[in-house]
């Protein structure tokens, strides 16, 4: 179970773009968090991985309370999270092949090195897999990004409008190979993300941004203080 | 951009090819004294004169060249590492960390550049270690606030949160996705330091606190050459002087065209 | 009545190091007329920026062009010179609705400044930065905001009303509503709609099908590089639909739909397949593939059901 009690965040504590929002999930659950860009959604997806300490509020992750963020999490807490981020081009170190962006969390946990049933997964050849970042399209970096937050078998996958940049294919055979993974190993999901249709289609069940946070509103504060 | 590069490399080439091999292929004694052939202007036996002891000024410009680049370099690259480490430090670990490190760059930089050169030069004997180490004390602050930025800026990145999940060590994102980063930055800054630092080098011989009085230093000898200057004879000032201009242009030339390679508003040659 | 965009044969390579060659655009034709909006769909990396950018001059120094696209049935747009582009094309002839708009301006400056800009540089005349605005639908009293003090809905607008300064017969929008909220890409399509209803031509480059479906008179599907279909809007959304496997899948894979995605991926541009370039992934495909399928003005495919008289 993921819980998120009573967060607040922001990259401002005067002006938190998050204001006392709690949403639980239930262990293997699909939640999709529906909302308007810049209203918070993503500030609180990267809260709930822990990738962003909040000002206040606790993130309980399958029954262990949250102590730290990012580098101060335990790393089994931390690798517990899968993330895939909007724009696959800032999501890539620049100077890794794809062969090395998926084998990176493998390597940085001194977990066997092997990727090649990932890579059949999201569908990248080893012509592909040899390349860098510049040289392949969105959508094939994407898979190579949605290959990597799978490579340590996250129990949580955390989406964060995952599919906004791709088109209707790229998009259905990236959602196709969540829920393969998610199938397969009981995972939960939190997709961000924008599009009604595609949340309800996707997740178990959609949360809409504006029931969950009554008080905070869209402030265009949270996507451009990260340098979007 | 490719004829300035072109120019720019050719003449780093000649330069160091001069300071490299001249004097191994001439071995002549850059400190022989002819006392009957002082402040002669240059001819077919000394091209660019003599100083006021007789010695050839060619042989003493090419041995000075040797010395000035050999301490440009290698205070350059002693900043350069200094600055990297001293900004790395800073901008992984953020913070209170960054903040304390920052304010002690912030209190060298307030010590009047030459002031902390000289005041490091005359703790040691003279020497080229004592000047190399003086400039490299006084040139580190630009590369660790460069590098420092540059991390910081960095870290904010969505491919640094995904190695964060991914439970990457904080030592493994910084050397791994940060470090490679910047290194870029840093060799670049590192080579606009080397001009600087020959300059740096050259104000501390003129003022007499540089390098030992006989040996060869492009900055000793335009000091030297001060007094004759005003007698008429311009040629010991003139050929140090352009020893110094022109490695400085080139390295300067070469480091403009490697910061047009890095800019990354450059138009990629496909956008599919 | 000659189109106001004529687009012939246009063929783009790009010449890699090493000798690759990079096949971005193949053999595309189409025509474009005033007061209709064209919409060319696709996966990313299947040569529609490049189409654009050669529609633009704005091609880099490693690409060759061949074919034609003539501008009012006079200019060569792929043929002309750096400098009558620059000083009678864009802006005037051919406005540019960006892919980013909030890149698109200049941080440092006003929406006014951009205008009075804009509006000095096309049209030689002073002030009225508040009609090229509203003809935008860009608010008044916004006009003295930064571009980082905008949303992304209202930066939109700004880039539209800068596009539209010049009163060019030409629209060219590139990816216009990439990354907007499903709410503001409908209000983006429908103000991009009035102004094909007042008479511009519209030529939308996106990978959103709701945007296409929501404005487009007619629909160019590309697929590696080529057309591989060509149709009218509403029977290509609505019914009978797409005639090319393609268009098929591609519409099959939306969320409202079966949600299912096309098999494989295209294949890269510098390693094109003999013969049809969809046939690996296709269900329909045959022997016949082996040879690329002429397009015929509506499809190019061997398997293309008839056209039915819907």
């Amino acid at each position: 179970m993921l819980e998120l009690r009573g967060i607040t965040a922001g990259y401002d504590r005067r002006a938190p773009v998050v204001r006392d929002v709690s949403l639980t999930l239930a262990a293997g659950e699909s939640v999709g968090l529906l909302g308007p860009s810049g209203c918070g959604k993503s500030t609180l997806a990267r809260v709930a991985a822990l990738l962003h300490r909040p000002d206040a509020g606790t993130v309980v992750v399958d029954g262990t309370e949250a102590r730290g963020w990012r580098h101060r999490a335990p790393r089994a807490q931390r690798t517990a999270f899968g993330v895939v981020f909007q724009q696959p081009r800032l999501s890539a170190d620049p100077r890794l092949r794809l062969r090395d962006l998926i084998a990176e969390p493998l390597r940085a946990t001194g977990a066997p090195d092997g990727i090649g049933e990932l890579a059949t997964a999201v569908g990248l050849s080893d012509d592909l897999l040899a390349r860098r970042p510049h040289q392949v399209s969105d959508g094939q970096l994407q898979r190579a990004c949605l290959a990597r937050a799978l490579a340590l078998r996250p129990r949580w996958l955390v989406c964060d409008e995952m599919t906004a940049m791709l088109d209707a294919s790229t998009t259905a055979a990236l959602v196709s190979v969540v829920e393969d993974y998610r199938r397969e190993n009981g995972a939960g999901l939190l997709a961000v993300g924008h599009d009604p249709v595609l949340l309800g289609r996707w997740c178990d069940r959609v949360v809409r941004w504006t029931d969950l946070a009554p008080g905070s509103g869209p402030t265009g504060g949270g996507q451009a203080g990260r340098g979007m | 951009m490719g004829d300035r590069l072109r120019l720019s490399a050719a003449l780093v080439a000649v330069v160091v090819l001069t300071a490299l091999v001249a004097p191994v292929a001439w071995p002549l004694d850059e400190q022989a004294v002819d006392l009957a052939a002082k402040l002669r202007p240059p001819s077919w036996a000394h091209p660019f004169g003599t100083d006021e002891v007789g010695r050839d000024l060619l042989l003493r410009c090419v041995h000075g060249l040797r010395v000035s680049l050999l301490v440009g370099v290698v205070a350059a690259l002693a900043a350069t590492v200094v600055g990297t480490a001293v900004g790395t430090l800073a901008g992984a670990l953020g913070g209170w960390a960054d903040r304390v490190v920052m304010r002690l760059v912030d209190l060298f930089s307030s010590v009047p550049h030459l002031l902390l050169g000289i005041f490091v030069v005359a703790m040691f004997r003279p020497g080229v270690w004592p000047v190399v180490a003086s400039v490299a004390v006084t040139h580190w602050l630009s590369t660790a606030r460069i590098v420092r930025a540059e991390l910081l800026s960095l870290r904010t990145r969505p491919y640094v949160d995904a190695a964060i999940s991914g439970g990457a060590s904080r030592w493994r994102v910084t050397v791994r996705h940060l470090l490679p980063a910047v290194l870029p930055r840093a060799g670049l800054a590192a080579v606009l330091m080397v001009p600087h630092a020959i300059w740096h080098e050259s104000a501390l011989s003129f003022l007499g606190l540089g390098l030992p009085a006989h040996t060869a230093s492009l900055g000793s000898m335009a000091q030297a050459a001060r007094g004759t200057l005003l007698a008429g004879q311009w040629w010991p000032t003139l050929f140090p002087g352009l020893f110094i201009i022109v490695p400085t242009l080139a390295v300067a030339g070469l480091a403009g065209a490697w910061r047009e390679r890095l800019d990354p508003r450059r138009r990629s040659e496909l956008a599919l | 009545m000659t189109p106001l965009l004529d687009v012939r044969g246009l063929t783009v390579r790009f010449r890699m190091p090493g000798g690759r060659e990079v096949a971005a655009v193949t053999d595309v034709s189409f025509e474009l007329r005033e007061g209709e909006c064209l919409a060319l769909i696709g996966e990313s990396g299947c040569g529609k920026s490049v189409l654009a950018s050669a529609l633009l001059g704005l091609l880099p120094g490693n690409a060759v062009a061949s074919g034609r696209a003539l501008l009012g049935g006079g200019l060569d747009l792929t043929a002309a010179d750096e400098r009558v582009l620059a000083r009678t094309v864009r802006g005037r002839r051919v406005g540019l609705v960006p892919q980013s708009p909030s890149a698109h301006l200049t941080p440092v400056r006003t929406v006014r400044s951009h205008l009075r800009e804009t509006l000095r540089e096309l049209t030689g005349r002073r002030g009225g930065e508040e009609a090229a605005a509203a003809r935008a639908s860009f608010p008044a009293d916004h006009l003295d905001r930064y571009p980082h003090q905008l949303s992304g809905g209202l930066a939109q607008r700004a880039a539209t009303a800068l596009a539209l300064v010049g009163d060019a017969p030409l629209l060219l929008a590139d990816e216009p509503t990439t990354g907007l909220d499903r709410e503001l890409v409908e209000r983006t399509a429908d103000e991009l709609r009035r102004h094909v209803d007042a008479g511009h031509a519209l030529l939308m480059i996106t990978h959103d099908l709701a945007a296409a479906e929501r404005i487009a008179d007619r629909v160019a599907v590309m697929y590696a590089g080529r057309i591989v279909e060509l149709a009218d809007a509403a029977r290509f959304f609505g019914s009978p639909g797409p005639r090319h496997p393609y268009a098929r899948g591609l519409l099959d894979a939306l969320p409202e739909r079966s949600f299912t995605p096309i098999p494989g991926m295209p294949p890269e541009l510098d390693a094109l397949p003999p013969g049809c370039a969809f046939a690996a992934r296709c269900p329909s495909a045959t022997d016949a593939c082996a040879a690329v399928p002429a397009f015929d003005g509506t499809v190019a495919c061997h398997h293309a059901p008839e056209a039915s008289r819907a």
